[in-house]
């Protein structure tokens, strides 16, 4: 039986360090372009529900009203949302023009936005950002 | 300068040799493993590394508290705007009163997003009467916009030094042009 080898590893510990602070790094990087991609979610809903609740009464076909009815005339509900979208702030971000559907007295609006990352985007090859697709509907209903 | 007499990874403590040296009266030096080859192909990145980590974790830090910041005055402006297209004004508070208590609203907002209220602004920026209207009427677009103020240097836990980036958002809404209390017509809401 030989003499137990003496293994020196002190240069791999050192080297270890900063690539483990690195990784936390690039760790938060990432969770920093997820939140990121979160808050444009969270804009995009809040645009499609204020253009839905907008147009939910905006668009009220008149017609309909004076006969004691309520319906959404399709056209001006179109109009008015892409008309609230457009003076959003967030209209340099929009990725595709918003879809409105009209049901009755009801108006849905999905939206969709582009949102840019922030560390991603230095390292080559990978994408600048994503599109996030966020989606609200209102209702008219009679008041007390 | 000292003579080895014997290398460890030679060394045979059976050997005749060995207990020869054991004997011998001359002084045996031992040599000393000084092998700094780690030293020299590492201890460079230790303080390097640090500073990488530290510049990243405050830019990183920073870029988060603009994010959350965003976050909150998104919601303080939608809230406050929501609050005033929704007020009752013809009471006696009137519009000056919605207002007031709509900044109150977004402000609030901006609290329970657990943000100091004291660094933040939340007004009325526009209130576009339709047709020929003026003021709070039937289809007005009111806007709302939130600023926050977030320090220009971040800690976690500790806190933030320093003025720094303004964070903004606006929000804006239409009055209900058909609702009741609402002073003004419908008719140019149409078209």
């Amino acid at each position: 039986m030989g003499a137990p080898r003496r293994r020196v590893d002190r240069a791999s510990v050192l080297l270890l360090v900063p690539a483990a602070l690195l990784i936390v790094l690039v760790m938060a990087s990432i969770a920093v372009d997820m939140s990121l991609v979160h808050l444009r979610r969270r804009q995009a809903y809040d645009l499609a529900a204020g253009a839905a609740n907008d147009a939910v009464t905006a668009a009220a076909d008149e017609g309909s009203l004076r006969a004691g009815g309520y319906r959404v005339d399709p056209d001006r509900a179109q109009q008015v949302v892409e008309r609230i979208v457009a003076a959003s702030d967030l209209a340099p971000d929009v990725a595709a023009p918003p879809t409105v559907r009209v049901t009755g007295d009801s108006v849905a609006v999905e939206v969709s936005l582009y949102a840019d990352y922030i560390f991603a985007g230095v390292i080559p090859g990978t994408p600048d950002g994503t599109t996030v697709t966020a989606s609200a509907s209102a209702t008219a209903a009679a008041g007390p | 300068m000292r003579r080895v007499l014997w290398r460890r990874r030679d060394f045979d403590a059976s050997a005749p040799s060995a207990r020869r040296a054991r004997r011998s009266p001359i002084p045996i030096q031992r040599q000393v493993s000084s092998d700094d080859r780690g030293q020299v192909g590492g201890i460079e990145a230790l303080p390097f590394g640090l500073l990488v980590f530290v510049v990243g974790a405050l830019l990183v830090a920073n870029a988060w508290a603009v994010v959350d910041a965003k976050l909150a005055v998104d919601a303080a402006a939608r809230q406050a705007t929501r609050h005033f297209v929704e007020a009752e004004v013809d009471g006696p508070a009137g519009v000056g009163g919605a207002e007031d208590a709509a900044v109150a609203a977004g402000l609030a907002a901006l609290d329970a997003h657990g943000r100091d209220p004291a660094r933040a602004t939340v007004g009325l920026s526009a209130l576009d009467a339709a047709g020929g209207q003026a003021g709070f009427s039937r289809c007005a677009r009111v806007t709302f916009t939130a600023t926050y103020e977030v320090p220009a240097l971040t800690f976690p836990w500790i806190g933030g030094f320093g003025d720094g980036i303004a964070v903004t958002s606006s929000h804006s809404e239409l009055v209900d042009p058909y609702r009741s209390g609402v002073p003004g017509s419908a008719e140019p809401c149409v078209g």
